[in-house]
């Protein structure tokens, strides 16, 4: 055989045997990866809506993602807002639960983040921070209480606290969540979103 | 292969045993008003940190010379009691004393002696025991207390400029007096309280000429000329520049830790931009960096620098390229 | 041809040929996962199953590929048992495919792996180069597993997630942070240089 043309046929076999290799790894694995990320933001949303028994996305864009929680029969008792934004370090990613008239937060939790160990990480701390931000009023926009609060009750409704140290990633929290609630407003009111339960499909 | 296959070529190598010594006596000497300062402000707490420092970079240096095989007398070139006594100033007074052993441990471990010791290393070795510290323990790096003499009592106490940057001190009204920051009646590390200690011992070095008189003169002006703009153009949210001289660590920077003879440029145009560079890098993060205070951060990256600077800064010889 | 034991072969990897401390190969993930012993053993694991694929498939049809497109053909042929491992954390461990990130795709272009098919597995045969594959794979597992027990210890006050360390230890953080990755790399390197320095002079 010419050399060329046997460079040609070895990559060719190479590359196809390894294409369908792949495919079938692709195939076998596809469904457990999905499956995967399925749990992972259902538990986020039983976990930021309380009482949920079943979920439904409502709406998804890039960074900002709204799921209903439903009760048993099928109301909606909540919206977990999925969003992200630039922490300190990289992105921070949240699930923020709200009362289905969105005008109350029931939780906050960070998904993912990449902030300081030991200071903007704090962030993750319930006992810390995430407990600060259960029931907040949020028809206004939240503000930071600065210097931060040592219990919940010194706080007013609307304010949620600061990390002592970590200014930076406590305001990029409380932007995100700002700026999500403001955004997921403007869905409802443009009527792209709707509190109402849809029928699935 | 011999252990010689290469020499790193790095800035000033001393190799006049007799003016090292008295080089560094002189700016212990330079020291003692700001450290005496100091002692007045946190009493007992400064004295064990400035003690523990200097006692565990005296151990650590020893430890290194005797694994290297270098005779123990080149201790008393004084270098490393100042890498301590300049490390103690640079650390908050409520730190713990077993994190500032760490601190002095790695300053003279891996800010001086994998370089070579004394006139190989790069970066100052004092703030490279103060980076380990603040990124080792960030909490601990920036809790501060009053100073004694200071009457306030609060639990946590921000430095002027942490007030500044992330308490909106302007627009409340809140940032701290001018006065109160020369005498150093006010909150941070041991040694960046006082402006009138640190401006004396730093006059001191400059008449004894044991510093480069370009180094903090051109800190000041970038700095100065940096903050100027921001403060004219809105002064409701900037600082005026001659708070941000007096706050935080920028005369102890200026005056004792830029002009390290070791890690400053060697050449008059080198150091103007080495200094100016510093005074700019320090605006910047204090204005819009994530830190309040960027004097350690500024220093560290110019150092960077320095061997680039002396390389492309060396004045031309007589009748060397380029035209006539 | 290589003239050693097949023991040879695979202790070579561990000590005398160790791809990180002596070979300085694979820095990358050695710097970037080895904040937490579990990310570091993982991720020895991964680039194992790489390699020793790799070695296997690589050695068994090396005289079919013709030398002009061999680095070609080694990097599919590693490319698709990256995928497999990448897919496989991903369905079946999804905290650790999460903390490892962008590294695992990355075992593509770990110098160990090409270099090891290059130097070796293309000119010996299959036991051979399984054998050297296991013994390089224990190698960088082992620097891993030291660079990343240091760190997690030190940083975390943690091994493999369990509390070693007492209340009275405040952890260094800067030692799960990327400076600690390189002042680390750096002391054992030093003390390997040196370990090898003394062993030399003695013989």
């Amino acid at each position: 055989m010419k050399l060329s043309v046997r460079m040609v046929v070895v990559l060719t076999s190479i590359g196809l045997l390894s294409g369908s290799f792949l495919a079938t790894v692709g195939h076998l694995t596809k469904e457990r990866i999905a499956l995967n990320k399925q749990r992972e933001i259902e538990a986020a949303i039983i976990q930021v809506v309380p009482g949920t028994v079943s979920s439904q996305r409502l709406y998804e864009e890039r960074d900002l993602s709204v799921y209903g929680g439903k009760d048993n029969e099928g109301n909606i008792i909540g919206f977990a807002i999925h969003a992200s934004g630039i922490g300190f370090q990289d992105k921070i990613s949240l699930m923020l639960g709200t009362n289905s008239s969105l005008e109350r937060t029931n939780r906050l939790a960070i998904l993912d983040q990449k902030e300081t160990p030991g200071l903007g990480a704090k962030i993750t701390d319930y006992e810390f921070f995430l407990t600060y931000w259960e029931n907040r009023d949020c028809s206004v926009p939240l503000t930071l209480h600065k210097p931060a609060a040592s219990s919940p009750e010194e706080l007013s409704p609307t304010e949620v606290n600061t990390i002592t140290g970590a200014t930076i990633s406590s305001e990029a929290v409380l932007s995100i969540v700002n700026g999500s609630l403001e955004q997921v407003r403007k869905l409802i009111q443009e009527g792209k979103l709707s509190s109402e339960a849809q029928d699935v499909n | 292969m011999t252990d010689n296959a290469f020499i790193l070529q790095s800035s000033p190598h001393f190799r006049d045993k007799d003016s090292v010594p008295k080089i560094m006596y002189a700016v212990i000497a330079s020291l003692v008003p700001a450290v005496a300062a100091s002692l007045y402000f946190f009493r007992l707490k400064a004295l064990a940190l400035l003690l523990c420092c200097v006692a565990a970079c005296l151990v650590t240096e020893a430890l290194f010379l005797w694994l290297r095989r270098k005779p123990l007398h080149s201790l008393r070139d004084g270098s490393a009691v100042i890498t301590g006594l300049l490390l103690a100033m640079t650390l908050p007074p409520s730190l713990s004393l077993e994190l500032a052993i760490i601190g002095a441990v790695m300053a003279i471990a891996i800010g001086k002696q994998v370089f070579g010791g004394l006139g190989y290393n790069i970066f100052n070795p004092a703030l490279v025991g103060r980076a380990f510290l603040q990124t080792a323990f960030p909490v601990a790096m920036t809790t501060w207390i009053p100073p004694v003499a200071l009457k306030i009592q609060t639990a946590t106490y921000a430095t002027p400029l942490a007030n500044l940057r992330f308490e909106d001190a302007i627009a409340k009204g809140t940032l701290t007096p001018l006065k109160d920051l020369f005498i150093g009646n006010v909150g941070g590390c041991l040694g960046e309280t006082s402006s009138f200690a640190l401006i004396l011992g730093g006059l001191y070095l400059l008449s004894r000429r044991v510093i480069d008189w370009r180094i903090p003169l051109g800190i000041l002006l970038s700095l100065t000329a940096f903050t100027g703009v921001f403060w004219l153009a809105n002064p409701e949210k900037y600082a005026s520049p001659l708070f941000h001289i007096l706050a935080g660590g920028l005369l102890i920077g200026a005056f004792f830790m830029a002009t390290d003879l070791i890690t400053s440029p060697i050449t008059p145009l080198g150091t103007w931009i080495y200094a100016l560079g510093i005074g700019l890098v320090i605006g910047l993060i204090r204005l819009f960096g994530g830190f309040a205070e960027g004097v350690m951060y500024s220093i560290l990256f110019m150092n960077a620098f320095v061997p680039l600077l002396n390389r492309y800064t060396r004045p031309r010889i007589l009748g060397e390229g380029g035209k006539a | 041809m290589s003239t050693k034991t097949i023991g040879q072969e695979f202790i070579k990897g561990l000590w005398d040929e160790n791809p990180v401390f002596r070979q300085l190969l694979g820095l990358c993930p050695t710097l970037a996962v080895t904040n937490a012993v579990i990310n570091g053993f993982a991720m020895g694991m991964a680039t194992t199953f790489v390699l020793i694929f790799s070695s296997l498939v690589v050695s068994s049809i090396k005289k079919l590929i013709p030398s002009q497109v061999r680095i070609a053909s080694y990097i599919v042929i590693i490319a698709s048992f990256v995928t497999v491992a990448d897919r496989f954390l991903a369905a079946f461990f999804p905290p650790i495919s999460k903390s490892l990130g962008p590294y695992v795709p990355l075992i593509v272009v770990n110098c160990i792996i090409l270099g090891r098919q290059e130097a070796f597995s293309s000119k010996n045969t299959v036991g051979r180069s399984v054998t050297d594959a296991l013994g390089m794979s224990a190698g960088f597992v082992l620097a891993m597993l030291v660079l990343s027990a240091i760190r997690e210890i030190l940083g975390a006050g943690t091994f493999f997630g369990y509390q070693v360390m007492g209340p009275w230890f405040k952890p260094w953080i800067i030692m799960i942070l990327p400076p600690g990755a390189f002042i680390t790399l750096g002391i054992l390197l030093a003390i390997a240089l040196q370990i090898e320095r003394r062993t030399k002079s003695r013989k």
